[in-house]
């Protein structure tokens, strides 16, 4: 490890990279180790290590996983008891999913009560808004994909909670399903915005937050 | 020289960094069995081969390879799927059969028996074999693959290799 470092440091120079990345000091409220109750402060970066947690599951879960009404289900069921450790992995992501909607949160909440939204940092509350409705995104899609009788009644009912929009609720709803009924284009729909279009949003709002929290660093305490 | 005390003890620095890159290798083993695991699992299960039902015996010529198309059912994944095939069955005798998988030893493609010269001719470079599967020229390493195969009531039965 040492070796390729300074290998690749020799001819690349990466010092100043990485300490511009790794090396800056965390202030003493901000640091669990010196204030316990600052693991608040950790709450941000737990949630974004259960979003790449759940990127790594999700692309191995997708070499078995087929987005069509004739197969969704049999290919879950496939993983969950054919596949050597698919019961775990699938666990892994499904559990995943809520934690990390739960520490996205709870993140904010902290964010919230220690007042870090205010001037100069509402433009990261912003993109922290942005994060927060991805996410959710990712549930509400990823819900559907097992195709079972939870999933497709879970995904008519949160369809039809669109349709309640004054006006284009209607119109709303049926861009979501692809046509007037949940069905087949409901699901590649759903799958392909759960595997393609929320994480390419998602990577551009962490991009956007955490260049915004290395500018700004961290909040004063209270 | 004796050493300086930061050459002997291990700083505070150090030690967080060689605890952050325990508990990232913690993770990357906790990760990495389970998921290659779960990547290679399909590829170990071996496949469950069965005699199939494969032609008359009556349809069999006595002096030339016959082409011979067999289906049977294979589990693929999570479906059940139709799977068709097409072997050579060639008489060696009263009721002596050998069957070959219609697969070049090459690199698989598909082939044809040319009548003209009594071989085994595969379209893709140029390989060929003779009546027995013995290769005759050509790029292909191993003479044909031979299916299992018996008789019962007359009829003929193969088994995948
Ligand atoms: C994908 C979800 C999110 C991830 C991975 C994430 C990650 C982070 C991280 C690592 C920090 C550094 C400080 C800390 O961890 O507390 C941070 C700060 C911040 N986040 Fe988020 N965040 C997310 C969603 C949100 C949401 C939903 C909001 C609010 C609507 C938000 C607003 C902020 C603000 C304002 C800061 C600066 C706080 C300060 O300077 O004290 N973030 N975020
Ligand atoms: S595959 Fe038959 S000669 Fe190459």
């Amino acid at each position: 490890m040492g070796r390729i470092y300074a290998f690749l440091d020799d001819r690349l120079n990466l010092e100043p990279l990485v300490r511009a990345i790794a090396d800056h000091p965390v202030p003493d409220h901000a640091n669990p180790l010196k204030t316990p109750k600052a693991l608040m402060y950790c709450f941000g970066g737990i949630a974004f290590m259960l979003i790449l947690l759940q990127i790594v599951t999700g692309m191995f879960l997708m070499l078995y996983y087929v987005p069509s009404p004739d197969h969704a289900y049999a290919s879950v069921t496939y993983i969950q008891d054919e596949v050597m450790f698919g019961s775990l992995v699938r666990a892994v992501h499904r559990v995943g999913a809520s934690a990390a909607i739960v520490m996205v949160f709870l993140h904010m909440m902290r964010v919230y009560f220690t007042g870090a939204y205010k001037k100069p940092r509402e433009l990261n509350w912003i993109a922290g808004i942005f994060l927060l409705v991805i996410v959710i995104g990712f549930g509400f899609s990823g819900y559907l994909l097992p195709w079972d009788q939870k999933a497709y009644w879970a995904t008519t009912v949160g369809i039809n909670l669109v349709a309640t929009v004054p006006l284009v609720g209607d119109f709303l709803a049926n861009v979501l399903r692809g046509g007037s009924e949940v069905g087949a284009l409901t699901l590649v729909r759903f799958f392909v915005i759960h595997v393609m279009f929320l994480p390419a949003l998602l990577l551009v709002f962490l991009a956007a937050h955490f260049f915004m929290i290395r500018r700004q660093g961290i909040s004063q305490p209270l | 020289m004796t050493a300086t005390i930061a050459e002997t003890t291990t700083s505070r620095r150090n030690f967080l960094a060689n605890g952050i890159k325990a508990i990232a290798g913690f993770f990357i083993l906790a990760l990495g069995i389970p998921l290659t695991g779960f990547t290679i699992s399909s590829a170990l299960k071996k496949d469950k081969h069965d005699w199939i039902e494969a032609a008359e015996l009556g349809d069999l010529s006595d002096d030339k390879p016959t082409r011979i198309t067999y289906h049977y059912r294979r589990k693929d994944g999570w479906m059940t799927t139709e799977s068709r095939k097409t072997a050579f069955v060639v008489k060696e005798g009263n009721d002596a059969y050998t069957v070959f998988a219609s697969r070049c030893t090459h690199l698989g493609c598909g082939l044809d028996w040319d009548a003209t010269t009594n071989q085994f001719k595969c379209p893709c470079h140029g390989g060929v074999f003779d009546a027995h599967g013995n290769v005759v020229e050509g790029p292909p390493p191993r003479p044909l693959v031979k299916l299992g195969c018996k008789i019962e009531g007359r009829k003929l039965f193969v088994m995948e290799a």
